[in-house]
């Protein structure tokens, strides 16, 4: 089968009930304290995009979920992987 | 684990059957679950210290005995009068199993953690140190993601709140593999005033009771399964194991924090640990003869929906607790607006001697203040391993390589190489304190401004030779950490240890720690060095692999030097000058680096103490400190004295000609006369012209010191004709390979 | 006449004691520390920004800082022509405040350095340099994670001499050797076109003193003392 091309987008943040010091500090000092209010939260974290070839969008998604789990491209221990977006390169 | 219910929500406890029985009598009802956990938490082995309590008694009383302590161990750190009205507060504390999971975050929320404990004393915290254990690095990615990460955790937090890291110490060993051990200490400087200012007891009925810091969330919570929550709404999943540190808070916290107990209004103070809110309450109230009445609804919560249990017992890290003063309610909550740290008035204290904590209108905890702190102790058996009979009989082979391929082996092997690796990353100069830089002494010196009064602290144990003889051993960490602030000039003031040993249900293992605290016990009340305070780690093994870590009861010491003149640090500085060895070199190999690297032998005679010998050395060394005689000095430790004076010529690229001809006992091989380990031996550079009035005072104080040498231009170091042949060393050479190794195992 | 300078403490500032003890205590002028959100400019005759970690560092270096109330005031100042001086994290707030031009990252090594360097006196004509020579070696410590500095508009910089100080070697080579952090071309400080604004990453409060600079100089003294005498200057 042709392998095609694949962009994944991948978010990388700290588990949900943890606490995330740099996005509380950009929502309180920067954002509520410069006229932004209605802000109530924000959360922070690291984008990656991976280009990857697979035989489809799946194989895509699944290994790069394998990579970042092997590898502890995230930490497991205190952070949570999303996969955001898959996209067919041209 | 006994298991507990009430009405449905079931927790394991920590408790035996019959200190459940005795609760139920105590409150004459079943207590609540938030009660149950709170019991559980307190008498669990890392806030009861029921095993080591029993032998820690040993301890002098340090408050009792010496007038300069103003608080011992129980209190939140050691605080000492050093005179001209300001007091050092320090502490040592051990993190060892959230940094094994997680290095990054457990060494740093470690650090957190006992700045919070000097902060309680009312003081600035002004420097710290880290005495962390690994596996040996070599051909071992575990041990390198574990080092690399513990020191990063230290670093970025110690660097973000301005506390510089001084010193410290890291030892590989196999047997610290599975089970690392980070363990951090804080020491802090403010004015005997400001301590007053801060007690961590609640003596006053009608005082305000004040929450500050980071949210509550639900850390650390686990054990317990509520009745009434679904499955989805507790997920470990979205959880992290360990807490992620948030030093930006921290740091605010800082401030605010002495800001407040500058305004005098502040009557009490506690940092929120383990037990979390409840327990910090229950010890400033218990200890402190009074009551309380909280109202949870004004506790500030970061994430939605928590109920009363998990409020009380949140372990979330960088809260305070506040007792205040109500006519200075205000001057202190304006103190917190002003660096915004979130803070709610949570309650008042009163004379009912009863802590209750309420939940709307149902008091979800109404224990009597001092039901908590008194937990019983456990005896444990204790029996001397037999397999320590076959290691102390091991001797030491007959080297087959040429004394020089061993030394240079030696200044390159991991526990003796150069650690600027680690300490290139900590800020060492924030503070504008640090007088004498890493590397260039034995301890950590900083400058108390607007004095001439210096701090010098060092940490350190050897646990290899407390592996063989736990208790000569942990009084060998003694005779070395004092020797090592010794060696700069001071005098030792006083101590605080952190052990950390296995599991004390094993009779073995807790044989270990037994013989350790009489060590320290024994050692101290000798020299008169007062205990004020400590830490016991226990169930540092592993299970699945058997392996029991070295025992490491970790020895930290503060010293006071009086004038700059005082301060003499560790390079060699002039050629001609005269190298002296003070101190008895004995055949002692066992647990030496030595025999590990060389012959990856454990085993061995390891070094022994006698008290009055060491005694004498320390007058001694005062004595010529006093008459300004010596230049230079370092103590001599791992590797034996030749790799002591190689550390000493690096820096200044000199070389040292040394006869050791009629220097030592006919017995001693020469292997034994280099690489021995004797403890409280020091290498001091002197001027050729003082030497017979050097000589009168060694007489004086009847201490073995030896001539063994002259300093040369020349960077090599010779050595005349020790029954084999003349050696011949090379500085440089050494230098590379002591600056080579770390930076290889990590970068590469 | 009576100078009055203001160090400005942001959450998180580490460096602002130090450098209030220096300038009160060894240079002798005085100096109060302020709190970002009270500082008023009209009180001062010169400011400095400290170093530390204001705000965590959090989102980038620097950036939150640059937003505070105080930097409103402080470029008053800045168009008045009062001497400011942005240490560390001063610097970054600098730059993101677009006082100073270029940006501060990560070091190359990724990891934080902390050691003292050598730095060379390129123009001595900002209110900071007045009492350096041209080629002067200076010994002051650094101690940062995200001095790398970078700009897109080098050339321009050059040609207007806002270069103000290179890292180099003892003997003032610049060489990759002697660069801690990989920042372009070297650059430890950068000044505005006016050159009353004066960013560095080395720490010159660290190096006032003789009992805690490892060879007993004391450099760091000549940015405070030429910054008085810029004052000076300027009020007569």
């Amino acid at each position: 089968m042709d392998r095609l091309e694949y962009i994944v987008e991948v978010v990388l943040e700290n588990k949900k009930q943890a606490r995330d010091p740099v996005g509380t500090t950009i929502q309180k000092d920067l954002l509520a304290k410069k006229g932004y209010e209605m802000v109530s939260n924000v959360r922070s974290g690291q984008y990656l995009r991976i280009y990857i070839s697979a035989e489809n969008e799946d194989q895509a998604k699944e290994l790069v979920d394998k990579m970042c789990n092997e590898l502890r491209i995230f930490n497991p221990v205190t952070q949570n992987l999303t996969i955001l977006k898959v996209t067919k390169q041209n | 684990m006994p298991k507990v219910d009430v009405d449905g929500d079931e927790m394991d406890v920590d408790l035996t059957k019959r200190e459940i029985k005795e609760i139920k009598v105590l409150l004459e009802r079943e207590p609540s679950i938030t009660e149950w956990a709170m019991f559980d938490v307190m008498h669990s082995e890392h806030c009861s210290y029921k095993s080591s309590r029993p032998k820690l008694k040993l301890f002098e009383d340090a408050e009792a005995n010496y007038d300069y302590v103003l608080a011992g161990p129980g209190e939140d750190a050691g605080v000492i009068d050093i005179g001209d009205g300001y007091c050092l507060a320090f502490r040592i504390e051990s993190h060892n199993h959230p940094s094994a999971i997680e290095p990054y975050h457990g060494a740093a929320t470690g650090i957190g953690g006992i700045i919070r404990d000097i902060l309680c004393m009312g003081v600035r915290p002004i420097a710290l140190m880290d005495p962390l254990r690994f596996g040996t690095l070599k051909d071992n990615p575990h041990s390198q993601w574990l080092f690399k990460y513990v020191v990063k955790g230290i670093a970025d937090y110690g660097n973000c709140t301005g506390i510089p890291t001084i010193g410290g110490e890291v030892e590989f060993d196999k047997s610290f593999e599975s089970n690392c051990l980070v363990n951090v200490a804080c020491i802090g400087l403010g004015t005997i005033e400001d301590f007053k200012h801060a007690p961590s007891k609640a003596y006053n009925p009608g005082d305000y009771v004040i929450l500050m810091g980071g949210s509550t969330g639900r850390d650390g919570i686990h054990g317990v399964t509520f009745a009434s929550r679904t499955l989805t709404e507790m997920s470990e999943a979205d959880r992290p194991a360990v807490q992620i540190g948030d030093p930006f808070t921290k740091k605010m916290i800082i401030e605010a924090t002495l800001e407040a107990v500058k305004t005098g209004y502040v009557r009490g103070l506690k940092d929120l640990g383990g037990g979390g809110l409840s327990c910090a309450l229950s010890e400033l109230t218990g200890d402190g003869g009074t009551g309380a009445s909280i109202d949870m609804s004004k506790i500030f919560t970061r994430e939605p929906g928590m109920n009363s249990f998990e409020i009380m017992l949140s372990e979330s890290q960088e809260r305070m607790a506040f007792i205040v003063k109500p006519e200075g309610l205000e001057k202190v909550l304006e103190v917190f607006r002003k660096f915004e740290t979130p803070h709610a008035v949570i309650g008042r204290t009163d004379d009912s001697k009863v802590l209750k904590i309420y939940d709307g209108d149902i008091a979800v905890v109404n224990l009597p203040a001092t039901a908590l702190t008194d937990a019983p102790t456990i005896p444990r058996e204790e029996k001397r391993p037999d397999y320590l009979n076959v290691l102390l009989a091991q001797k030491t082979p007959n080297p087959t390589m040429e004394l020089e391929e061993i030394i240079y082996k030696l200044i390159a092997s991991e526990n003796i190489c150069s650690k600027e690796w680690v300490y290139r990353q900590y800020d060492h100069e924030v503070g504008v304190r640090s007088v004498v830089k890493c590397g260039d002494a034995d301890s950590g010196v900083l400058r108390i401004i607007g004095t001439d009064k210096y701090i010098a602290a060092s940490v350190g144990v050897n646990s290899k030779h407390c592996f063989l003889d736990p208790y000569e051993g942990a009084k060998g960490g003694l005779v070395e950490t004092c020797g090592n602030v010794i060696a700069n000039g001071a005098k030792p003031m006083a101590m605080v240890n952190c052990c950390n040993f296995g599991n004390p249900e094993q009779a073995e293992s807790f044989w270990f720690f037994s013989q350790a605290v009489k060590g320290m016990a024994d050692f101290c009340q000798e020299l008169r060095i007062p205990i004020v305070g400590g830490n016991v780690s226990f169930y540092n093994e592993d299970e699945v692999t058997n392996t029991l870590i070295k025992p490491a009861p970790v020895i930290m010491i503060v010293g006071i030097i009086e004038s700059q003149e005082n301060i003499i640090t560790l390079p060699f500085k002039k050629a001609g000058n005269d190298i002296l060895l003070i101190g008895e070199t004995k055949s002692e190999l066992g647990g030496s680096e030595y025999h590990s690297v060389i012959y990856d032998l454990e085993g061995g005679i390891p070094p022994k103490v006698n008290d009055n010998k060491i005694k004498a050395i320390w007058d001694l060394v005062a004595e010529l400190y006093k008459e300004k005689l010596v230049k230079a000095n370092h103590d001599v430790n791992k590797g034996g004295f030749i790799i002591t004076i190689a550390e000493m010529c690096f820096k200044n690229k000199l070389g040292a000609d040394l006869d050791l001809i009629e220097c030592f006992d006919d017995s001693l091989r020469d292997d034994e006369i280099l690489f021995s380990e004797s403890v409280g031996r020091f290498i001091i550079e002197t001027d050729p012209k003082d030497y017979n009035k050097i000589l009168e005072i060694t007489k004086k104080h009847n201490v073995d010191v030896k001539k063994i040498g002259v300093l040369i231009s020349n960077p090599q170091i010779m050595i005349k004709s020790i029954k084999g042949k003349d050696l011949k060393l090379d500085i440089s050479k050494m230098k590379k390979l002591y600056d080579a190794t770390i930076p290889n195992l990590m970068e590469t | 006449m009576s100078i009055k300078l203001a160090v400005i403490q942001f959450p998180g500032s580490n460096c602002d004691l130090d450098t209030i003890h220096v300038l009160n205590n060894v240079i002798g002028v005085e100096a109060n520390l302020i709190w970002h959100n009270h500082f008023k400019e009209a009180e001062f005759d010169g400011c400095v920004l400290p170093g530390g970690f204001s705000f965590g560092d959090y989102l980038r270096s620097g950036i939150i800082a640059a937003h505070s109330p105080a930097l409103d005031e402080a470029r008053i100042m800045l168009k008045d022509g009062r001497p400011i001086i942005g240490i560390c994290n001063g610097f970054q707030i600098l730059t993101e405040a677009q006082f100073l031009p270029g940006a501060l990252l990560r070091n190359d090594s990724l990891k934080f350095i902390c050691k003292w360097v050598n730095i060379k006196v390129e123009n001595n004509e900002t209110a900071f340099t007045s009492k350096m020579k041209i080629g002067d070696v200076l010994a002051i410590p650094i101690a940062h994670g995200e001095g790398r500095y970078y700009t897109d508009n080098l050339k321009e910089l050059e040609e207007n001499n806002q270069i103000v100080f290179r890292y180099t070697t003892e003997s003032g080579d610049i060489t990759e050797e002697a660069n801690p952090n990989g920042s372009m071309e070297n650059i430890a400080g950068v000044c505005n076109l006016e050159q009353n604004c004066l960013g560095l990453m080395p720490h010159p409060e660290r190096a006032s003193e003789a009992i805690i600079s490892p060879k007993g100089t004391t450099h760091g003294k000549l940015f405070f003392e030429s910054m008085i005498e810029f004052i000076k200057r300027r009020i007569s």
